[in-house]
């Protein structure tokens, strides 16, 4: 356990010394960045200049929602999803069999080899939205409130490596894969607003079976004081079922592919 | 086609390994002239095979690129078929094909016939042309049957076969191409040889061939142009390079009366038991022949020009970088 | 058979051109018909995208009793399901796609031939066009049970429709074949490409019908050509607009379909030039 810690650090250090030779790629990194903030906080004026609240969140909590989800998509865009597009990418050109032959536990290695370091520029302004959110709520946030953010935020992340994961293993049976970005940013879409504004059916798929607004909602409720213990406790043991699926569905989805390829 | 002076430099960011010097380089960005291609010129007659024949980054797909038109020249000039390549106008793209090797132009999940038919409309054939040329072509090559099959089912060399007809439909008076034989197994590379042989023959289209095969230039090109480091040092016939440039021949001695020393007939390059292989100038040739005939006692006697291999590494030895 | 000493006949040009369209349509649509599985992941996560919209419009209509702006939530359903019909046609290549065709050596090859590269664009994303709204249609009525909306048409918005959606990918073709020519210029055309597509999310209709922006938005709207990528298509179909408004609005398709081919004519010739000054 910790050889493999130490592997996944020395990684990481690699692939932050590696973008750190790109320093035009920060400012472009910034630039998105800043743009998909401003029209995020456009939408948001846009729909409470028609109403005042949307399924009894208002505006400022819709705003902790907001920053949540860049944040966390800035923490995706900079760990998993590169790895997760690079796994796809080896799986088509027959070049995973690199990172199989290694004495290291392939998941692992195939989940920590990229880190888009800029892509973390996400991370800061998603958490000064939340920020600024919180400041402006009625409810303070207390300790408590603070601590179950930070751990449904940790199970929330990983929920979200659990999806693509299992979006990526599908490589093994599709091989093709092109549309994952699409298909994931699209889905990623339905966290930028709390899963109880969507209608029944969708709500519910959006929960078990793709939980990004799962991920997202549940630490946005803790943020804003509305969050149960029910709700806290499920998160818990759905995160850990989730990823015990993902390591079983990865294993395989391994073992078909190292018999095909003979 | 006319090439005067014709000069590419590329402009290289230069960066040390090491994270120091990456660091530095975020501050200022070091870049180096590669040139490319260095004030090559040549000309070259219809009909007419020659072989560009040179080490990996000599300048031979540069100057094959810039005569396509896919490539701009920093200077000098350029003619094919009175035009200028550069400026890649469609009359001239019409006329000429750019075949490279391991490279694929045909949709990749389609019949080669389709892909064909996307050709004929592209270089706008009239349909009795397109169907003549496309039907000898598949006749000659004898890919009737790939032709039907996606291009993604076919192995490396049918993929080559196939890519050559449908660069070939719209009868291209010049042909460029880019090391075609790279990667194919040896009875793939003789069968894409004797085919551009053949065609040249019969159509009279000038071929200009890359390669780092010697093979494919033996068995192609009369003319030779070989160019490293961008700069042509040898252009003209095969048999005129070993002339200029190794001018020697070797002669292999077998001996009836077992081992002998013959090193003062001329350098030993083997010795073997009784058989000796030894490195003569050309000029004196006969006369040691002769020499070794009548003072030894010769059981059979070889003389051999030497590998094309051996002259072309010389010329490359010779030449040293700017 | 021997090489011509003049260069062989060529067929009419015009003939050639549409012989070229139309077997470039058959065969792309040949392959990505190949394809449809992947076409179809492809689809979902296009369709996320206005679903949410509708859904979260939905929900401010409902709450504010009814309607918003003169939308109910029907209607709201209705705009963005036609919205995704719209969105299929408009899908082109973007600067990411160019990015990846010039490393890949593709992009060469259209050079080589003698014929500008927009054509392949052009007939083989249309190609495309016709497989995805064919395989599309199974989806648009899963979103017609699911969530209902209300609509009347005309014939004559049907027909209009029809001509506007091809309008919208022409339209949206030139303008991004100019931002795909950026990238022979810089490395940073992604930056430049993000701009326009938010801009276009705020002016085109593609976020909410422009009625729901403000005015000063509508005005600046009503000057680019965003607007006649999405919104007029849908609303010729789901709004309730003039004959004259009709028919105008295909004029101003063929006006900002004009100007951009202009733009992409007049800087095809210096990109070409930079670009094989470089290389790949």
């Amino acid at each position: 356990m910790r050889r493999s810690l130490v592997v996944a650090w020395l990684f990481t250090r690699i692939g932050v010394m590696n973008e750190l030779q790109y320093r035009a790629n920060f400012f472009v990194a910034l630039f998105q960045s800043v743009l998909t903030l401003g029209v995020g906080l456009v939408v948001l004026s846009l729909v409470f200049s028609h109403t005042q609240e949307l399924k009894g969140w208002n505006h400022e909590e819709l705003l902790c929602v907001m920053g949540i989800q860049i944040a966390m998509g800035g923490l995706m865009r900079a760990t998993i999803q590169p790895n997760m597009l690079r796994l796809i990418e080896e799986v088509q050109d027959g070049n995973l069999d690199y990172a199989l032959t290694k004495p290291e536990d392939s998941q692992l290695l195939v989940s920590v080899r990229e880190v888009r370091v800029w892509q973390l520029v996400d991370v800061a302004s998603g958490a000064a939205v939340v920020a600024v959110g919180v400041s402006r709520l009625e409810s303070s946030v207390g300790l408590t409130d603070a601590l179950a953010l930070v751990g449904l935020l940790a199970l929330g992340a990983v929920m979200l490596y659990c999806i693509w994961l299992i979006l990526a293993t599908g490589a093994f049976w599709v091989i093709r894969m092109w549309f994952l970005t699409e298909l994931f940013e699209g889905l990623y879409q339905t966290g930028r607003w709390p899963i109880g504004v969507y209608p029944g059916w969708l709500r519910y798929s959006m929960t078990y079976l793709v939980p990004i607004g799962f991920a997202i909602t549940v630490p946005a409720e803790a943020v804003t004081s509305r969050l149960e213990w029910g709700t806290a406790l499920t998160a818990v043991v759905f995160a850990t079922a989730l990823f015990a699926f993902t390591r079983w569905f990865w294993r395989f989805g391994l073992r078909r592919y190292a018999g095909a390829s003979a | 086609m006319h090439v005067s002076e014709l000069t590419k430099i590329f402009k290289v960011p230069e960066r040390e390994a090491g994270l120091r010097a990456a660091m530095k380089s975020l501050v200022r960005r070091h870049t180096r002239d590669v040139h490319a291609v260095d004030q090559i010129s040549f000309d070259i007659g219809p009909g007419e095979v020659v072989g560009f024949l040179g080490p990996n980054g000599a300048g031979k797909t540069t100057t094959l690129k810039m005569l396509s038109g896919l490539l701009y020249p920093t200077s000098g000039e350029a003619l094919v078929l009175g035009h200028v390549p550069s400026k890649r106008e469609k009359d001239y793209l019409r006329q000429i094909t750019l075949v490279m090797g391991n490279r694929n132009q045909l949709q990749w999940d389609l019949p080669a016939l389709d892909s064909f038919e996307l050709n004929r409309a592209v270089y706008r054939l009239r349909r009795e042309d397109f169907l003549q040329a496309r039907d000898e072509l598949i006749e000659l090559l004898d890919v009737g049957d790939l032709v039907r099959k996606p291009v993604r089912n076919l192995s490396l060399g049918e993929r080559m076969k196939v890519e050559v007809v449908g660069s070939l439909l719209h009868r291209p008076r010049v042909l460029f191409l880019d090391e075609p034989t790279i990667g194919l197994d040896v009875t793939m590379q003789k069968r894409i040889r004797s085919f551009i042989a053949e065609y040249n023959r019969q159509n009279g289209a000038t071929v200009l061939l890359t390669s780092h095969y010697m093979a494919d230039v033996v068995a192609l090109c009369r003319r030779v142009i070989v160019i490293h480091h961008g700069r042509i040092l040898f252009d003209g016939n095969l048999s005129a390079l070993s002339d200029q440039f190794a001018a020697y021949k070797t002669i292999e001695v077998d001996l009836a009366n077992g081992q002998a020393d013959l090193s003062t007939y001329g350098d030993v390059l083997e010795c073997a038991g009784d058989r000796v292989k030894l490195r003569v100038p050309k000029a004196e040739t006969p006369r040691v022949a002769a020499r070794l005939l009548s003072e030894q006692q010769v059981a059979d006697l070889t003389i051999e020009d030497p590998p094309i291999e051996d002259v072309i590494e010389l010329v490359f030895a010779q030449d040293k970088p700017a | 058979m021997s090489a011509p000493a003049q260069p062989l006949p060529q067929a009419s040009r015009f003939r050639s051109t549409v012989d070229y369209y139309l077997t470039s349509m058959r065969t792309h649509a040949q392959t990505d018909f190949q394809y449809r599985a992947a076409t179809y992941m492809y689809l979902i996560g296009m369709v996320a995208e206005p679903v949410i919209y509708l859904v979260v419009w939905s929900t401010i209509a409902r709450s504010q009793g009814g309607s918003v702006n003169g939308f109910t939530a029907g209607e709201f359903a209705a705009y963005y399901i036609v919205w995704t019909l719209v969105r299929n046609m408009n899908i082109v290549f973007t600067p990411y796609g160019w990015e990846w065709r010039i490393k890949d050596g593709h992009f060469s090859g259209l050079l080589l031939r003698p014929q500008h590269p927009i054509h392949y664009d052009l007939a083989t994303m249309a190609g495309g066009k016709v497989v995805w709204v064919l395989l599309y249609l199974p989806i648009a009525f899963a979103l017609t049970l699911i969530f209902k909306p209300t609509f009347d048409v005309s014939a004559l918005e049907v027909v209009v429709f029809l001509v506007a959606i091809w309008g919208a990918y022409l339209i949206r073709s030139m303008f991004l074949w100019l931002l795909g020519m950026v990238t022979f210029w810089t490395t940073r055309a992604s930056a430049i490409f993000e701009t326009y597509i938010m801009a276009e999310l705020l002016l085109s209709g593609r976020l909410v019908p422009l009625q729901l922006m403000p005015g000063w938005a509508q005005t600046i709207a009503a000057f680019l050509p965003f607007k006649w990528t999405f919104f007029f298509p849908i609303e010729a179909l789901v709004g309730d607009l003039s004959t004259a408004s009709l028919l105008g609005g295909l004029g101003m398709q063929l006006f900002w379909t004009t100007v951009g081919a202009g733009l992409v004519w007049v800087c095809w010739r210096a990109s070409a030039k930079h670009y094989t000054a470089v290389g790949n």
